[in-house]
């Protein structure tokens, strides 16, 4: 049913990384990626497997989800796999046949993106899995706030973007209402052609969108009541600090950097 | 002879097989018969919706059967589409679902997916519009332009114009004025007398129901608590209170005024009545 669309994949738990600033985290998850691009062989490669998975034995997120955030990229890794397999030449040729060919490059190549891409979602859906999306926008905002300089209204961004995300379930439920109401007075929703399935469509979507209107003004005049005039001079009831831990996983990911420099220096590159 | 609507063994589970899986109705029997006002309470989440969802297979039962005018409902997609025009559905917030460019287009829009005539549309269009006093100088204008009270109606309308065997009402009367709320509880019972239709009128609020219904069942945690006449089911007062519901404002009055040594009936259930009630004794003399 449509109420199963999960937006935001927040997991509630109390560990490590969900205490952490979410500024930190923003910013490390935002490093980790980087590095994992700065990678060039199967030892840096292997920090950086290893961060990952130490983040997410501390995470407390059950491996179970974790896997979950890695089946919608499963078509690209297979893909990128075959790609990189069959179209990569060099080295010892393992296999041959028409015009493809199995080479130790091409092999190398495979493992190397797979992991990398593996790690790479992981990583990203661990920041999602350990923080809330309000904690998210927040954050984002902080980070940007130098912006504010250049006249980019960050706070007005930061505050869109927390509202749409508040009102997603809402407009969920609201469209599973008027789909019933619809349904009802015996539309079909099911059957028929494309044109025709499209134009079913009117009668849910001209009822949501005005609700949707109406919602959005009702919102706005309630704001206004309680003196909202936007970001300046504004102060939160959670103020954001970081502590000794934030410091912690700060220079971690920062040791972890500087071996994949080393590890890249001190070994051949395969990629 | 057939029910107008049948419930056997009926089950309800939101998200089965999951952590998060709620028994939401459990092993609900129920025969409503043609022609009957048939009055549901019970508390916010009791099940009441999750009930009446299932009258015109708007929800899939997890076990159990939904017989309407004798038939399964879910038989084949047939009987189930058809069952969404005998049984008439009209939610909280009618007014909600609102669309169309003009009052009639919207309130023809049930008629037509039941592919009749444009004669035939116009005819029940004009019907319902009547039935519920919508005025015909309203048909042309744009359900977005009306008041609230209109679009109710309007709304309601849309419903009335497939004219289902079973008029299904969920708090029909939410968030209206109390003359707009007694307007609407005259309109349904008028309809009711007129098309002798069976109707069927989910409520929060007692007095509504006690104007409305010969029958009435309670919903408490999924299963039917209570089921009978008002009488029946308001002389549980207590019983009432333990489920967070009550009993009408002018029966616990009633039942003061006995208190203070009156004799004065306990099936009171509407002020109408009640009325009635006190001029006779006053004109009988019994109260000094």
């Amino acid at each position: 049913m449509i109420s199963d669309i999960t937006f935001g994949q927040y997991y509630p738990a109390k560990s490590v990384l969900h205490k952490a600033d979410p500024r930190i985290k923003l910013l490390l998850t935002f490093l980790m990626i980087v590095f994992l691009f700065v990678c060039k062989n199967f030892f840096s490669l292997a920090v950086m497997v290893f961060v990952t998975v130490l983040a997410t034995v501390f995470s407390g997120v059950p491996f179970k989800v974790i896997l979950k955030s890695i089946r919608p990229v499963l078509v690209i890794l297979i893909f990128t796999t075959f790609l990189n397999i069959f179209y990569t030449k060099g080295g010892t040729v393992y296999f041959e046949f028409w015009k493809f060919s199995v080479t130790e490059k091409g092999i190398n190549n495979a493992v190397f993106t797979v992991i990398r891409i593996i790690t790479l979602v992981v990583l990203s859906s661990l920041l999602t899995y350990t923080t809330t999306p309000t904690d998210l926008t927040t954050g984002l905002e902080r980070l940007l706030s130098p912006l504010n300089l250049i006249h980019i209204k960050v706070h007005t961004l930061a505050m869109m973007m927390t509202l749409a995300l508040r009102f997603i379930p809402t407009l969920i439920e609201e469209t599973e209402r008027i789909m019933n109401a619809q349904k009802a007075r015996g539309a079909d929703l099911e059957t028929g052609s494309l044109i025709q399935r499209a134009k079913a469509l009117i009668p849910i979507f001209v009822p949501l969108m005005v609700s949707s209107f109406r919602r959005a003004y009702e919102l706005a005049f309630a704001m206004t009541c309680r003196c909202y005039t936007g970001g300046e001079g504004r102060t939160r009831m959670k103020q954001m600090k970081l502590s000794a831990r934030d410091f912690v996983l700060l220079a971690l990911c920062l040791i972890a950097c500087a071996g994949v420099i080393v590890l890249n220096i001190f070994f051949e590159p395969v990629i | 002879m057939n029910c107008a609507i049948e419930i056997r063994n009926l089950s309800h589970l939101y998200s089965p097989g999951t952590p998060s899986q709620v028994t939401a109705l459990k092993d609900i029997n129920l025969r409503i018969g043609h022609g009957e006002i048939l009055g549901i309470i019970g508390h916010t989440g009791s099940g009441k919706s999750t009930l009446i969802s299932h009258f015109n297979g708007l929800l899939k039962p997890s076990s159990g059967t939904v017989l309407v005018d004798g038939e399964d409902i879910h038989k084949d997609k047939e009987t189930l589409r058809s069952s969404r025009f005998k049984v008439g559905l009209c939610f909280q917030y009618p007014e909600y679902q609102l669309f169309e460019e003009t009052v009639f287009k919207d309130i023809a829009f049930g008629p037509k997916n039941m592919k009749l005539s444009d004669d035939e549309i116009k005819q029940r269009v004009l019907r319902a519009a009547q039935y519920t006093g919508v005025p015909e100088e309203m048909l042309e204008k744009s359900p977005f332009d009306l008041s609230g009270g209109e679009k109710r109606r309007v709304a309601i309308a849309g419903v009335m114009a497939m004219e289902p065997q079973v008029l299904v009402f969920d708090e029909p009367a939410a968030g209206l004025d109390p003359s707009g709320r007694k307007a609407l509880i005259n309109l349904i019972k008028d309809y009711h007398k007129k098309t002798g239709c069976t109707v069927i009128v989910v409520s929060h609020s007692m007095e509504d129901i006690a104007r409305l219904a010969d029958r009435l069942i309670v919903i408490n945690g999924g299963t039917i608590a209570m089921d009978g006449s008002l009488h029946d089911v308001f002389s549980r007062s207590e019983e009432l209170a333990g489920m967070g519901l009550d009993v009408p404002e002018v029966t616990k009055i009633f039942a003061q005024i006995r208190e203070r040594g009156f004799d004065v009936p306990l099936d009171v259930y509407s002020v109408e009545y009640a009325e009635k009630t006190i001029l006779s004794m006053l004109e009988g003399g019994n109260v000094q």
